[in-house]
């Protein structure tokens, strides 16, 4: 088992300016921005679960990325 | 110069996609390259090996993201867990001998500056503490004093980490490690001082918690070692597995460590000459800004 962020469509705010999971991932290109639905999207082959991004989401009160088991 | 990072037809088709993702949808010869390209654009580091969650590994995409001119960049590194990621950025680097990075950038600055007079060309060194403050301080204090024109990154981490958690010279006094039970008997070593003094035209001590930060550093680091003289960025790279933290609790390490007061506040020196030349680009800048508008 190996957990992998998820993202929430409907709570990611990345439509209002909102980077925050993709400037702090420690990985490249992990995180991408949806540019039609501007919404964040985890790439989850290069997704090493550090949890990072729950980290920075959460503390913003934007609660949109949860860990889950693959 | 525009256009320069292509691919020959005839190979396009054997080409790995990431190859051809960085060629089409990279930020070579972009002028306003920054941070703003994450998530969009395709970065110039991929799938490094570096642990999860490692702070070292958003020190160096803030990094590659904010290098001015990266298909003219030659970047120097050496043996530590940098040297995990060297291979797997698209930018020409070197890799020396421990500590001999600042003596490699040297040959390397005067090389290009004769093999291509007419073509701008950066030389970045990007070090641990280990190299650069104590196997390597005699090549890169030789540098400073001979005022080398390149950029010299110290990733600071506080230990050897690589190796178990052997003290280093910028461990803080009376910190215990794994490999260093009594405890550290002496102080850090303040080498941002000893950079200022010893010719740098530009310090800068920081963590990699703010991207805009770490880009506007870099950008002047390297546009200063270009025109007036050596630059020297030490950067708080915390190792999580060392200091005993989670993978997630790296960036509120670097974030405790930069609060007023402690030793990782951010703190910069610029030299009169380095000063002026800043003011110029400013100016310019501004120029050009009115002249868009209008």
């Amino acid at each position: 088992m190996y957990n992998v962020a998820e993202v929430n469509a409907e709570a990611c705010v990345a439509q209002k300016g909102c980077r925050l999971c993709i400037m702090y991932c420690p990985e490249a290109n992990c995180i991408q921005l949806d540019t039609q639905k501007m919404k964040a999207v985890i790439v989850e082959s290069r997704c090493k679960g550090c949890e990072l991004c729950v980290v920075v989401c959460d503390a913003a009160k934007h609660n949109a990325i949860k860990m889950v088991a693959r | 110069m525009a256009n320069r990072i292509q691919i020959n037809k005839e190979f396009v088709d054997i080409m790995p996609q990431d190859y051809l993702d960085l060629v089409e949808n990279g930020t070579f010869e972009s002028p306003n390259r920054g941070w703003k390209d994450f998530g969009t654009a395709t970065e110039l580091i991929a799938e490094h090996s570096l642990c999860a969650g490692c702070p070292e590994s958003i020190a160096f995409r803030h990094i590659m993201a904010s290098i001015p001119n990266p298909e003219d960049t030659v970047m120097v590194g050496s043996t530590g867990c940098t040297s995990l990621v060297f291979p797997m950025i698209a930018v020409h680097n070197i890799h020396s001998l421990f500590g001999n990075q600042n003596a490699i950038a040297t040959g390397l600055k005067r090389a290009l500056a004769v093999r291509f007079p007419d073509r701008v060309k950066d030389v970045i060194v990007l070090a641990g503490d280990g190299a650069t403050v104590d196997i390597g301080l005699d090549m890169t204090l030789q540098s400073w004093f001979r005022k080398e024109r390149f950029t010299t990154i110290c990733f600071d981490n506080e230990l050897y980490a690589n190796t178990g958690g052997q003290e280093s010279g910028l461990m803080q006094k009376g910190f215990l490690a794994k490999m260093a039970p009594v405890g550290k008997r002496f102080d850090k070593v303040r080498l941002p001082e000893i950079a200022r003094e010893s010719g740098c035209d530009y310090v800068a001590i920081m963590t990699a918690s703010k991207p805009s930060l770490v880009e506007k550093v870099i950008k002047q680091a390297v546009l200063i070692a270009r025109e007036v003289g050596p630059t020297y960025i030490q950067i708080y790279t915390p190792c999580i597995l060392e200091i005993g933290k989670q993978s997630m609790e790296g960036l509120q390490e670097m974030r405790t460590s930069e609060a007023p007061g402690e030793r990782f506040k951010f703190r910069e020196f610029i030299s009169p000459e380095a000063q002026s030349f800043l003011d110029g680009l400013a100016e310019k800048k501004k120029a050009e800004k009115i002249a868009a508008t209008t």
